[in-house]
């Protein structure tokens, strides 16, 4: 449908000069079937080659196009103007991390502690690595859920305790430490719950379940960090009646 | 290297939607609780001071000023249990079934359970024996 506009207002920050972020506002045509991500590519292609941020797949599958769209953190390639607009389509950076360039956020802190659940399958090297570990659909439905994580960020910039408290370890490096922790292949969910049973671990949660509302992959990260409590409350507790014993 | 800008949160992040402000109410209403449990401590420590104590206390409490107060906390306490046994249902880390439960009918059951008990309470309190 040709001959409507949409007004865009988006954050622009521009390092090198030293001032604050501050709203653009750019007037665009738009049709029902076009995303916010499609609006942003339109500014840059027709008005303002000068804009930037981070997008690569356009189908919710890479998680790098994170914007808070109307106050709201969500995937711009999955959000329909006509959903969100009511005259202005306000695109924000992700909140709860450091600026680098207008919606490009600074991600680092999340991939060390990404790093720190060693998001990957733990094996003992003493372990007999040439058979096969066979999965039953049974196992992988045990984690499939916290599988889907794609590392969008939406869940760290939804969550309030994470702004107020940057040293939490945050909703998506929880989710896919339990991802890993149930897979029965696994053999690293002791030094994992050792690092989440902490202060800045599973403990900062409140609980406020914002990540999970948010997630575009229904990841439930607010439940997956529930069910860590639970593991490490009885890793600890079998630690302390059953010193010796497998932490598994 | 290019310089960020840091974050910074606005003061009133929590009033951005309601969600946000529901789980303020039901923090603010775990802080509740802990002021009924003062009141409570001190309804014991002036029983044991004697009548005139204890009377004088309760004659405090029955104040419209404080009478007032009272309902406002009671609601925010109220609102922290609702919200509690809402959260129950929505992480369920011991599941006795092959999928987990809608945790609206967790929820139903948990507040079933607790009228039943409150009403458990108030009987034996005001009405039994």
């Amino acid at each position: 449908m040709a001959g409507r506009d949409v007004v865009f207002r988006v954050k622009r920050y521009r390092p090198e000069s030293g001032g604050k972020p501050a709203y653009q506002e750019y007037r665009i045509p738009y049709r029902d079937d076009m995303v916010v991500l499609d609006g942003l590519n339109y500014i840059k292609d027709y008005i303002d080659p000068t804009l930037t941020y981070r997008w690569s797949c356009r189908m919710g599958i890479c998680g790098s196009c994170g914007a808070n769209v109307n106050g709201t953190p969500r995937l711009t390639c999955g959000t329909y103007i006509r959903d969100v607009h009511k005259g202005t389509v306000t695109v924000d950076p992700l909140a709860n991390f450091p600026i680098l360039k207008d919606l490009v956020v600074d991600f680092d802190d999340f991939l060390t502690k990404l790093a720190s659940v060693t998001p990957y399958i733990v094996r003992e090297e003493s372990g007999d690595l040439s058979k096969e570990f066979v999965q039953y659909p049974e196992d992988v439905e045990a984690y499939r859920q916290q599988s889907l994580c794609i590392n969008c960020m939406l869940c760290y910039a939804a969550c309030p305790v994470f702004g107020a408290s940057p040293e939490f370890v945050g909703p998506a490096a929880s989710a896919l430490a339990l991802r890993y922790i149930r897979d029965t292949r696994d053999e690293g969910a002791d030094q994992r719950l050792a690092r989440l049973n902490t202060k800045s671990g599973i403990w900062e949660c409140t609980f406020v379940g914002e990540c999970s509302v948010v997630c575009p992959k229904d990841v439930d990260p607010a439940a997956a960090i529930q069910t860590l409590k639970f593991l490490a409350t009885m890793r600890h507790m079998r630690r302390l009646l059953m010193p010796g014993a497998p932490s598994r | 290297m290019a310089r960020e800008y840091p974050w910074r949160r606005r003061a009133g992040w929590w009033l951005q939607n309601r969600r946000y402000l529901a789980f303020q109410l039901r923090e603010l209403g775990g802080v509740v609780s802990a002021i009924y449990g003062l009141i409570f401590l001190n309804l014991l420590r002036t029983l044991r001071a004697g009548e005139s104590a204890y009377t004088a206390f309760v004659d405090m409490m029955r104040t419209p000023p404080i009478l007032y107060v009272n309902l406002v906390l009671f609601a925010l306490l109220v609102w922290h249990a609702v919200t509690w046994f809402m959260l129950i249902g929505k992480s369920q880390p011991i599941q006795f079934t092959e999928r987990p439960l809608p945790w609206r009918a967790v929820f139903g059951v948990n507040v079933l359970l607790w009228i039943g008990v409150s009403g458990a309470v108030v009987y034996l309190i005001f009405g039994g024996f």
